[in-house]
């Protein structure tokens, strides 16, 4: 860890940073899919996965970086332990 | 008189516009300011009519008490005078530096309320109150907020000293209107301990009825206006503004605009440099003005040596001499050209040493350097520690701005990003935030 140069580190003064956010993704009628909050997703650029802490609490995420209408580029995943979904900075 | 001249006068320098403002204001006001300091260290004087001796000259009076002034003392008085009127009256020696240093101490309680405060004088301060009411809610909230740092401050004033117990009555008085001059004048009405709010509605009312004495006259235009009958501000308001122009020139016409409510001056937040310090403290107290001469020179030469001031050229200076009879003496100077040269800067110390020399032997004299202006491009082209100076700076407008944040949200909201496991494939764990502290 690097410490600020003027302040000591207290760790229980910490906040965590880029923390996942809940979203819900909806089906419509006519097949579109789209974040809440966000608007329709018009396509999906890229796809990776995280398999992580298998020795503890294993974590595993399935991302997707998606391109909404409009073009703003979003980039979410799924938590394949829960079937939940967050969006987060990648 | 003379004060109001300074307090609201129409000068306004270069740096103003860089300086916070509000035109909300309140007025803290504490009459005879150096003597309520005398009276809060020292213990036996209550019920005594007390005088304080005049700074340059001890056979003059300076400031009187009440009780004195009840049995005809009054300031400017010789001390032969005085005791003839009043053979029971303290004599108390001036200590500038005390006095100094509990209103130094005043103004940091009172930053703790607001962050723009302005001093005008000993005893009388300005405080911006603009944007407070987020904080404390309504103007009324604003004053009690005041008047318990105040009241802390008074006791504050009395435990430093002694266990003087007249002093927790509360000394201060409180105005708060829209500009410094409605806000003085409330405060000039109100009674000790109490605070006077006068309404932006109500403004042309309240002044109206105050006597003219409020205003920043000198005696003569003072008698002027007294013997054409013009008694209240009111009575100078209904004037045309034109006609006292006619007699008294720009400052009559600025006296109409005051008591008409027609100016509305902002409270101008001060900017606190850090001051570079040299101290001396000398063996045996020394009283000959060639050897405190030397030492202001040798001081003046460690001071222009501190790192921090290369590049820069002194503009404003203090110096403070502690006094072996416990008693203190001190000269402020300012700077009409900002110098680095050190006979210049010494000069003007000098000829207060001769004019008015300390009242006692010194037992330690302490040069302060407390403003400065940039130095021509060369000496920045080659100061070492220019850059230093300006991150200095910016430190301490940072630590301001932080402590104002903190003050009006009531948390901190300023944070550091920090690398926590960088090397992390979980974006989250990859950096955290913590608290700035500047």
């Amino acid at each position: 860890m690097v410490a600020p140069a003027r302040a000591p580190l207290r760790t229980d003064r910490l906040r965590a940073v880029n923390a996942p956010k809940p979203v819900a993704l909806e089906l419509d009628t006519s097949g579109d899919l789209s974040v809440s909050n966000g608007g329709k997703i018009e396509a999906i650029l890229e796809t990776w996965r995280i398999d992580d802490e298998w020795w503890r609490q294993p974590i595993a995420r399935a991302y997707m970086e998606v391109m909404l209408e409009g073009g703003k580029r979003l980039v979410l995943f799924q938590d394949l332990s829960t079937g939940e979904w967050f969006s987060q900075m990648p | 008189m003379t004060r109001f001249r300074d307090i609201f006068g129409s000068h306004f320098d270069s740096e103003m516009s860089q300086r916070p403002t509000s035109v909300l204001a309140a007025c803290v006001w504490i009459p005879l300011f150096p003597l309520r300091c005398e009276e809060g260290r020292h213990e036996g004087l209550a019920g005594y009519p007390i005088a304080l001796l005049a700074p340059d000259t001890t056979r003059k009076l300076w400031q009187v008490s009440p009780l004195a002034r009840h049995a005809g003392v009054k300031p400017g008085m010789t001390v032969s005078q005085a005791i003839g009127l009043c053979p029971t009256l303290r004599l108390i020696e001036p200590d500038p530096v005390h006095y100094d240093e509990r209103f130094a101490r005043l103004l940091a309680a009172l930053t703790e309320v607001s962050p723009v405060v302005e001093p005008a004088e000993l005893g009388l301060v300005y405080l911006g109150c603009d944007g407070l009411e987020g904080m404390y809610g309504s103007h009324r909230n604003i004053i009690e907020a005041l008047k318990r740092t105040l009241e802390c401050w008074n006791v504050g004033m009395s435990e430093a000293g002694s266990t003087v117990q007249h002093s927790n009555i509360p000394t201060f008085r409180v105005g708060f209107a829209l500009g410094k001059f409605t806000a003085w004048v409330a405060a000039s009405r109100s009674k000790p301990g109490e605070a006077i709010i006068v309404q932006t509605e109500d403004a042309g009312n309240f002044l109206a009825s105050q006597s003219i004495a409020v205003l920043p006259l000198d005696p003569d235009t003072h008698r002027r206006l007294r013997q054409l009958g013009i008694r209240t501000l009111g009575a100078l308001a209904a004037l045309p503004e034109e006609a006292i122009a006619a007699q008294f020139g720009s400052v009559g016409r600025r006296l109409w605009l005051l008591a008409a409510g027609r100016i509305t001056e902002p409270v101008v937040g001060r900017v606190s440099p850090e001051p570079i310090v040299a101290a001396l403290t000398f063996f045996t107290p020394v009283g000959e003005r060639e050897l405190l001469s030397h030492s202001l020179d040798q001081l003046i030469a460690r001071a222009l040596r501190h790192p921090r001031r290369i590049g820069w050229r002194v503009h404003a200076l203090r110096l403070r001499a502690d006094l072996d009879s416990s008693g203190s003496w001190l000269a402020t100077i300012l700077l009409k050209d900002p110098s680095a040269d050190a006979a210049r800067i010494a000069a003007p110390l000098k000829v207060r040493l001769e004019q008015s020399p300390p009242t006692g032997a010194v037992e330690r004299l302490v040069l302060e350097f407390t403003a400065f202006a940039p130095g021509t491009s060369e000496l920045q082209l080659f100061a070492r520690d220019a850059q230093a100076a300006a991150r200095a700076g910016q430190q301490r407008a940072l630590q301001s701005a932080a402590r104002e944040i903190r003050m009006r949200i009531k948390r901190s909201s300023l944070y550091h990003i920090i690398e926590v496991q960088p090397w992390s494939r979980l974006p989250e764990r990859r950096y955290a935030l913590i608290d700035y502290e500047p």
